[in-house]
Parts: C-alpha cells; structure tokens; sequence
C-alpha cells in the first residue's frame, strides 16, 4: 500500500486548505465589529441564550454503543466474506458455514432483542 | 512496499498524479453545483441561474469571486481552533478515500506503468470505508467549535444518522465481497469482464446478452447501498442534518464564505466516492460492457499502428467509460434530491435500524447459502 | 536512511506526541481527538508491517467508532469546570508526568523481558504468503480459533443487552416507569 502517497495528500491538502481559508481572509478582510450582535452566534430573533443546560437525549450515546458493537460484528464478516470462496474450494466450506450461521444467528438475536426493548424508538 | 514506485520518475509521477486527483475532486464541485441549480429548476418548473454568460455557467465565477471577497467571521462564543479545522479536515477523507477508486486500466509506457487513481490499495474497501467513516470528526468538530446550540444539536444528529447507516453501507456489501473474493477493487472490476457467467450445481449458466456485472447477481445490496450513501453524503432524502425548519442551517449554521465552500467540497466528495464505489461494485467500473479491453486495445492497434498510442487510447476510452457511468449516479444523487421529501428524524433511524439493517443481513444470508448450495451440491 | 525506515521513524514520531498529547492537554476534547489521531497512526504502523487489514479494522472500529462516542459523549457536556480541576490541580503536573513515567517504564521493562522484537515464526509466515493477504488471518480465526469467535459474538450481545439496561436505570432521560 503506497502510505507515502497517502501522508503526502494528507499533508497537501491541510497545507492547501490553509492557503484558502488565509486567502479569502486576504481578499475579504477580517470581520469588522460594527456591533456585538454581528458576532454572537445565531438566534432566532431573540436575544442569545447560553447553551448551558442543554440537555440531549441518552438516545445518542445508546445508538452510537449499539453502532460499536454491531460495527464489530460486520467487520468480522469481512475476512469470512472474502475469503468464503477459497474455503468452498478447500473443503472447509461445511465447517465455515456453520460457524457464520452461529454467529449471524447471534448477531440477528441482538438486533431482534434492541427492537423489542424499544431500544431504538425514537420519540 | 511503502513507497510509490522505484525510480524517482514513477515516485514524482505517481505524487503529481494523487495532487491531479484531488484538483480533479475539487474543481467538479462548481460544475455540480451549477448543474444541481439548473436541474433542481429544471425539475421544479423554474430558470435557474441563467443571467450570467451563457447558461448561467460563468455563475460558478460569480459565486467564486462571492466567496472570496466576504469578511472572514468567527463566533466570539465558539472554540476558534475548531471552527477554522473543521473546514479543511472536511476534505481530507473525502479526497483520500476517493482516490482509491481505479478509474481506468493502467497506462503501459515504454519503461513504467501508470495507475490510473490516486493510489492501488491492497483492501481498498477497508480503506474506504474506514476512511470515509472519519468524516464524522469534521461534522463534531463544526458543531462544537460554533459555539452555537444549534450547530451542536444538527452535528450530534448528523454524525448518529452517519454513524447509524454506515452499518447498513457495510453490511451491504458484505455480499459483493463474498461474491468477488476480494477486497480489490481493480480484481472486481476485472471479474466483471465478459459476458454474465456463473457456475451452478456443477454447471456453467452463460448467456452473452448481459455483461458479467455485480447488479445481476446482488439486485438488493445495490439497492441498500446506493440508499445508505444517501445518508452517509448528509444528501436529501436524509439531510436531517441541516433540517432548515429546525436547525436552522445543522452543523454549519455559522459559516460562510469560503469555510463553507469547503463543506460543500466535502459534501459534493462523498457523493463521488458513493458513484464511484457504485459504478466499481456494481456496473463493471470502468468496464464496456460487450466489449473487453484486449478488444479497445486491438481496434486501437489497428488505428494509430503503435503499441504506446494504443495504449494510451485504451486508457482514455475507459476513463471515458468510467465518467459516463460515474456522472450518471451523481444526476440520480441530484434528481433524488429534488423529487423526494425529507424524512421525520425517527423514520430516518427506523430505517436505518429495523428496515435495512435486516435486509442487508438477509442478503447476505441468501448470497451465502446459495453460494454454499450451488457449490455443495451437484446434479 | 531508506525511506521506508524514515517513514517508521516519522510514523512512531507522530503516534508519540498524539499519544503524549491526549494526557498533556487540558481541553478534554483536544485530548479525545488526539486519541484518534493515535489511533490512525498506529494504524500507519501496522501498514507498514504489510498488516493492511488490520490497519483498516484499526480504522474503521477505533478511530471511526469509538473516538467518535468518546467525541461525541465529550462535546455534550459543559467542561468549564472540569478544565479547571485538570489545570488548576495541585498535583495535576506532578501526577500527569509520574503517570506518564510509570506507563513508559512499565512498556520498556515488558518489551525488555517478552523480547517480542524476534518472531521467527511469524517471519516464516510472512514469506510464503502474498504480501497482505487475508487467507492466513481468517483460516486461524474461522478454522483454528473459531471457539473465541463465537465466544465473541455472545460477548457483544451481552455488552448490547447490558448497554440497553444501563440507558434504562432510574434517573436517566428514558427511564421506564
């Protein structure tokens, strides 16, 4: 894998992203403060509200475990998955199969579990 | 092999040509967005920009000399540090990823081959997806570094909704690996030469009325995939990141100017990576379909009588080829923009979760045992 | 110096100041990102060592996973108050430095004693193989080692089944009355 071009892009482009972002302030100015309201961040009509005890919703977090550990389980697929057509030819394909057939049926439990228990209702 | 080639030739070469990729990336945006407003009034029954130059195309212009000449603005309230990265790591997995995909067959010079992509990755998919999953950094970043309520609430929508379908983005293609064999992109695209053939129950099936391509065999997970890049690329039917009714503008509620160009790069690179994966998984890549390359290259021996000119030819047909394809899924991605509506937040996760998850499981079930059964048993 | 040993010394450069920077930085946030950011190196090093697979799973999981929770968890909260108990500690210098003292020596005393720099067996495998090829990997974890496979698989359900609890308990925002 050629990461050596990989670190260059990477680089070039922050390099070039900074050129842009120190260009437009060249051509465009930095913003002048002609009022406090220019440079509060947006609200609707009304004077700004801290966002202080915004509360969101543990919704978030549970989706994004349950997004970890079902990731996992995917990933694990992928060498299965790629490599299912040389175990058919070896004659493990039997074996394999079975192992996946397990573990999907594992995997198809969590998920039929999360929907019953509403874990994943959003209100 | 870490490096990009031998001589210091193939070396200077191989890094101009990632620097041409990404210049490629970044200048299509104007022409799509161009071509999304004239297709979004197009569909709705309107003009469009069409004051300036001839079909409005010198609006892209206009719209650059905009971006550049606005004062540079930052919240006193946000994280300055944040905001001003947000925008510039917005490109880099888009860029990154994108490269990866071949968009022609190697060119064959005198004393180098030239690939023709950023750079050949051995598990490209992998590399893919992984990299494209770091885009959510970009959208957490925006949101917390406005200092703005509303950014943090769309950014912590966004990245649940990304975060949400990228399990069925990659279970989805769990059967297009299984059917290739490979992580490869160029083996993919190399198996899917030829006329559509397969082995079953001991016996060959061919018929030369259809090409070797992966939507014959995987109909449903090209149907969930193309579905779940909709909501990886923020892209309508699944904007709910920027829902305007209410989140006012979603993560970048407090850009401008030419930081919020660089979302749009962004935004407009997932897409073509999402084309582009399209067109590689599913509809033979950069493949012709009743024609294979050894034919292009034979027809252009025949017309220019040198290997290199025909080398060259059957390059810049295929990449040709590969366009052709690749900007067709960029208009379904802008022709679906503006025909449906967006979802309810929680449609949108029910999707996700209980309708595609479960498809894309279920295929991959079936592609496995019909696999395991045509080759097991035979008659 | 080739440039293959110049990459791993720029590579093991990076991930040190990332990973020196997750406990040296005040900002909670910065430190969350820096993690990632040690985690996309490591993933650098592992391609490095023709681990390509493995450096896209280093990808995927932790830099596009979990960093993402840990990211995400970190920006709801308001920190003002925790910056302060990290920056205006009495002992926050001195335990910060001992923690990263102790952790360096416990590294360098196991890589000292485990010799882990000479794995002829490995070294075997990686020659009659294609470079980065998958085959071995899945062939010791859905042939040799399928029992922790599956083992694995009920791990994670049960880990999903716990998560769902836990979110459920009195006091949180979806408690079940």
């Amino acid at each position: 894998m050629p990461l050596g071009g990989v670190i260059f892009i990477t680089i070039f482009i922050a390099v070039f992203g900074y050129i842009l972002i120190r260009l437009a302030r060249l051509t465009g100015g930095k913003a002048v403060k002609t009022s406090q309201a220019k440079f509060d961040i947006y609200e609707c009509g009304i004077p700004v509200q801290e966002k202080k005890d915004t509360k969101i919703s543990v919704k978030f977090y549970l989706t994004a475990i349950l997004f970890i550990l079902f990731d996992i389980e995917i990933i694990f697929m992928y060498p299965w998955a790629a490599n299912f057509k040389n175990f058919l030819t070896s004659g493990n394909g039997p074996f394999v199969f079975g192992a996946m057939a397990f573990f999907l049926a594992v995997f198809i439990f969590g998920l039929w579990w999360e929907i019953k228990s509403k874990a994943l209702e959003w209100d | 092999m870490t490096s990009m080639g031998t001589t210091g030739f193939e070396i200077t070469v191989n890094l101009i040509k990632t620097v041409l990729v990404f210049l490629m990336m970044v200048q299509a945006v104007p022409i799509l967005v161009w071509l999304e407003r004239r297709g979004s009034a197009f569909i709705q029954n309107r003009f469009g920009p069409n004051r300036v130059g001839p079909l409005g195309l010198l609006q892209l212009l206009a719209d650059a000399v905009k971006f550049l000449t606005k004062e540079d603005f930052a919240p006193e309230k946000g994280n300055r540090f944040m905001f001003y990265a947000a925008p510039v790591f917005a490109l880099i997995p888009a860029a990154i990823a994108y490269m990866a995909i071949p968009m022609s067959v190697p060119l064959k010079l005198e004393s180098a081959t030239f690939l023709i992509q950023g750079f050949e990755i051995n598990v490209g998919i992998v590399f893919v997806l992984g990299i494209s999953s770091l885009a959510a950094y970009t959208i957490l970043m925006a949101g917390w570094g406005s200092g703005s309520k509303f950014s943090l609430m769309g950014a912590m929508r966004a990245s649940a909704q990304i975060i949400s379908y990228e399990l069925a983005l990659g279970l989805s293609i769990v059967g297009v690996i299984l059917m290739y064999g490979t992580f490869n992109f160029n083996e993919m695209i190399l198996q899917q030469q030829g006329p559509l053939s397969f082995q079953a129950f001991g016996y060959t099936v061919s018929t030369v009325a259809l090409p070797n391509w992966g939507i014959f065999y995987q109909p449903v997970g090209m149907i969930l995939f193309f579905a779940a890049t909709f909501a990886e690329s923020n892209r309508l039917p699944f904007d709910l990141a920027e829902g305007e009714a209410e989140l006012v503008a979603g993560f970048h509620t407090e850009y401008g100017g030419f930081k919020m160009l660089m979302f749009f790069i962004g935004e407009y690179g997932h897409m073509m990576i999402a084309s582009g994966l399209m067109a590689t998984f599913f509809f033979g890549g950069y493949g012709i379909p009743y024609v294979s390359i050894q034919d292009v290259q034979n027809f252009g021996m025949n017309l220019f009588g040198s290997e290199i000119a025909a080398n060259v030819f059957n390059t810049v047909v295929h990449f040709l080829m590969y366009n052709l394809k690749f900007g067709l899924f960029l208009w379904i991605f802008i022709h679906v923009r503006w025909t449906l509506p967006r979802f309810r937040y929680d449609q949108l996760m029910d999707l996700g979760w209980k309708t595609m998850l479960p498809w894309a499981l279920a295929n991959t079930m079936v592609t496995a045992t019909v696999m395991f059964v045509t080759s097991y048993f035979m008659f | 110096m080739t440039a293959d040993a110049f990459l791993f010394w720029f590579l093991a450069a990076l991930t040190i100041v990332s990973a020196l920077s997750v406990v040296l930085m005040t900002n909670p946030i910065y430190s969350a990102l820096s993690l990632a950011m040690t985690m996309v190196s490591v993933a650098a090093i592992f391609v490095t060592l023709q681990a390509y697979f493995l450096a896209g799973v280093q990808i995927i999981v932790y830099a596009g996973a979990v960093m993402v929770l840990f990211v995400m968890v970190l920006m709801l909260f308001d920190l003002k108050h925790e910056l302060q108990a990290f920056t205006r500690g009495r002992f926050s210098g001195a335990f910060k430095i001992a923690s990263i003292g102790s952790l360096a020596g416990l590294l360098v005393g196991a890589m000292y004693t485990a010799n882990v720099l000479t794995v002829p067996e490995a070294a075997s495998v990686a020659n009659t193989t294609p470079k980065g090829a998958i085959t071995p990997l899945a062939e010791e974890l859905f042939l040799r080692n399928v029992f922790g496979f599956e083992a694995l698989g009920v791990l994670l359900l049960v880990i999903a089944v716990g998560t769902v609890a836990l979110s459920r308990s009195k006091g949180g925002t979806h408690a079940r009355h």
